[in-house]
């Protein structure tokens, strides 16, 4: 069993949900960057989502476009990637899922790259731009390594895709839950469940939501009903409010202890 | 027929092309691909736009023979006069073809990017024509030196939006259609402008665009008897260029250049993706790109706002690869003198973009003297009238 999937156990047997937080490396800067995850994983986030910066992030709505921008003159590549990776994996316990555009990964070599951030501590790998049908390679790579490969299913993928998808996602599948793309949207509650409760009929893989949560009680609703929810542009908007403030780690965690609870 | 074999049915070009989108796209992109494929050999349907494109769009152009330019460089040009057509360019051919896929789709609302304005006021004018809501993104710094454009669409009824992020040109108006396509994919249909993003847009963009050298290739026979030598034209996203030479393809003996834009004709500062980038993704699609070591995307430079893209069809990264075209570039400073050329000699006024290719020719005909060449003049040059006015100031 994966680190990933040991999580999802783990949390199904004490009854609880999983809280995943969406953070790009690099921002606001190098430094800060580690800081946070490490407060995420204190103020009880179950698994962390560390985003690779890209010049063109094709599904990010303006917050997380502009978040990408700034880490990129934070200078946060991929070669800064690496040491980071190795620095925090002494003081990192919770799963870590490196979400990345695919040409980095393409351009840096995909075999070369997977393997090292396996070795790095990274447990799980989502590539925004892959689809299914050119990932053959990306899959194969993974499961040699024994890295975890999550795909996204958006209301608009077909029911023989979600098979496939499903089938072929390790650790949990990433339910979009809008059609559209990253950042504040109203959801409608009813056609997350209906989708949800579809999905569940294909096979036990963990279902965890995301795109759009941006209230407690948004958050709430929507981990009810399915295995985990993942917050990125409420949290990246609240570290490029209020980083510079001197208390900012301490009220970064209870902003995210509310959505926790 | 051999040529239909290419995309195959991944909507590669050998290594090149494919499908890098985000999961929401994937329907729609299948969607779009089967609504073409029904369409393309429906009598109804491409007598429509053969009937549009006649009567509305002013086709067929005429291949010119340039007697000008061709005693002062000693060689032998023709020209294909895509500058006459409706809205000033061969990106009618295009937006026409998508227009009517849309109309059969059902959509109900039509968005697109824009460079130069071109492909912007063909798509705001193929709207006004058949009923469509519309919504052009436009890079801020593109809005500012291409204004008459922009007043042009919006006379026409669509509203420019304006794109502020990264490097306000066409790369980051392409990333905000797509972005709301993605949002609104039931009723929008994106009339994507070249031969760039995810398949089928690659092959249905050149599909439309292969009229001009169908028809230069009958016109050329008529007038010369044989075909030509070469087949010259400027390539940003490259869709007149392979508009121009893919009914060509297995005409051996006719040699291909593709134009780039070479900037400044520095390092950087330039649009030669095929010249000087390397192979990556960008909006959908594997091909020669311009970026860094780490894969970000570099920003492009040219004076012509419709080759300032730092991206290129796949099909062009495949004729490069296979060596069926030869990639060129000519820089910001030698198109003004392209530009100043024809204007003087022949009395055409030609587009920036095309100004590549027709600088080029001076260097052409030192290698190949009184060879035969048809040039692709994809556009007019009225848009540029502000920026060569400004040049060198």
């Amino acid at each position: 069993m994966g680190k990933i999937e040991e999580k999802f156990h783990d949390l199904r047997i004490k009854g609880k949900k999983a809280f995943i937080v969406y953070v790009p490396f690099g921002f606001p800067n190098i430094s800060l960057s580690r800081d946070i995850i490490l407060t995420l994983q204190e103020s009880g986030v179950d698994l962390v989502e560390l985003g690779l910066p890209f010049s063109d992030p094709l599904a990010d709505g303006s917050i997380l476009q502009e978040a990408n921008q700034i880490a990129l003159q934070a200078k946060a590549t991929t070669d800064k990637l690496f040491p980071f990776l190795q620095e925090l994996k002494e003081d990192i316990t919770v799963p870590l899922i490196l979400m990345s555009y695919y040409n980095p990964l393409y351009r840096w070599g995909l075999k070369n790259f997977l393997r090292r951030v396996k070795y790095l501590g990274i447990d799980g790998v989502m590539v925004v731009d892959l689809p299914l049908e050119e990932s053959s390679d990306y899959i194969s790579i993974a499961r040699n390594l024994d890295l975890d490969t999550i795909f996204f299913i958006t209301p608009t993928t077909s029911l023989a895709r979600k098979k496939k998808i499903m089938e072929c996602s390790r650790g949990f599948v990433y339910y979009i839950s809008v059609t559209g793309t990253t950042g504040p949207k109203n959801l409608s509650l009813q056609s997350i469940r209906r989708e949800i409760s579809s999905l569940r009929k294909i096979n036990q893989l963990a279902i965890c939501v995301g795109f759009g949560i941006h209230s407690v009680s948004q958050a709430r609703e929507i981990r009810e009903i399915s295995d985990g929810i993942i917050l990125g542009s409420v949290i990246v908007e609240f570290i490029k409010e209020n980083f510079k403030n001197r208390d900012f780690l301490k009220s970064l965690n209870f902003l995210v202890r509310r959505f926790c609870v | 027929m051999k040529r239909s074999i290419l995309p195959d049915k991944s909507g590669y070009f050998g290594e090149f092309g494919g499908r890098f989108i985000p999961e929401t796209l994937f329907n729609p992109l299948k969607e779009l691909e089967e609504a073409y494929n029904l369409l393309k050999n429906d009598i109804e349907f491409n007598r429509q736009l053969n009937s549009y494109l006649k009567d509305y769009a002013a086709r067929p152009t005429p291949l010119y023979f340039a007697p000008n330019m061709s005693r002062y460089l000693n060689i032998k040009v023709y020209l294909k006069r895509e500058d006459i057509l409706h809205t000033g360019a061969h990106k009618i051919n295009n937006a026409l073809g998508q227009a009517l896929l849309a109309k059969h789709m059902g959509k109900k609302r039509i968005i697109a990017e824009t460079g130069a304005g071109q492909h912007g006021v063909a798509t705001a004018t193929v709207s006004a024509l058949l009923g469509f809501k519309c919504d052009i993104y436009m890079g801020e710094t593109d809005i500012e030196r291409q204004k008459m454009n922009v007043f042009r669409m919006q006379i026409l009824g669509a509203r420019v939006i304006p794109v502020k992020s990264g490097s306000k040109t066409l790369k980051d108006a392409c990333s905000e259609a797509i972005r709301d396509w993605v949002t609104n994919v039931k009723d929008t249909y994106y009339l994507l402008g070249s031969v760039v993003g995810p398949h089928p847009y690659p092959m249905i963009v050149r599909d439309f665009q292969a009229v001009i050298g169908r028809e230069a290739k009958k016109q050329i026979l008529k007038k010369e008897g044989r075909l030509p030598d070469y087949l010259l034209a400027c390539v940003g996203g490259g869709s007149n260029a392979i508009g121009l030479f893919h009914p060509f393809f297995y005409d051996r003996e006719v040699k291909f250049i593709g134009v780039e834009a070479g900037g400044l004709g520095k390092k950087d500062n330039h649009a030669a993706s095929l010249s000087k980038g390397d192979i990556g993704v960008l909006h959908g699609t594997k091909s020669f790109l311009l970026q860094d070591k780490f894969g970000q995307i570099k920003l492009a430079h040219s004076v012509a706002p419709g080759l300032d893209y730092p991206g290129v069809g796949p099909e062009h990264a495949y004729y490069k690869k296979i060596k069926r075209a030869n990639y060129v570039t000519v820089t910001d400073r030698e198109a003004i003198e392209g530009f100043k050329l024809l204007s003087k000699l022949e009395g055409i006024i030609p587009a920036l973009e095309p100004a590549h290719a027709v600088y080029y020719l001076k260097r052409l005909a030192k290698r190949a003297a009184n060879s035969l060449v048809i040039l692709c003049l994809s556009g007019r040059g009225d848009k540029d009238l502000d920026i060569v006015r400004e040049w060198g100031k």
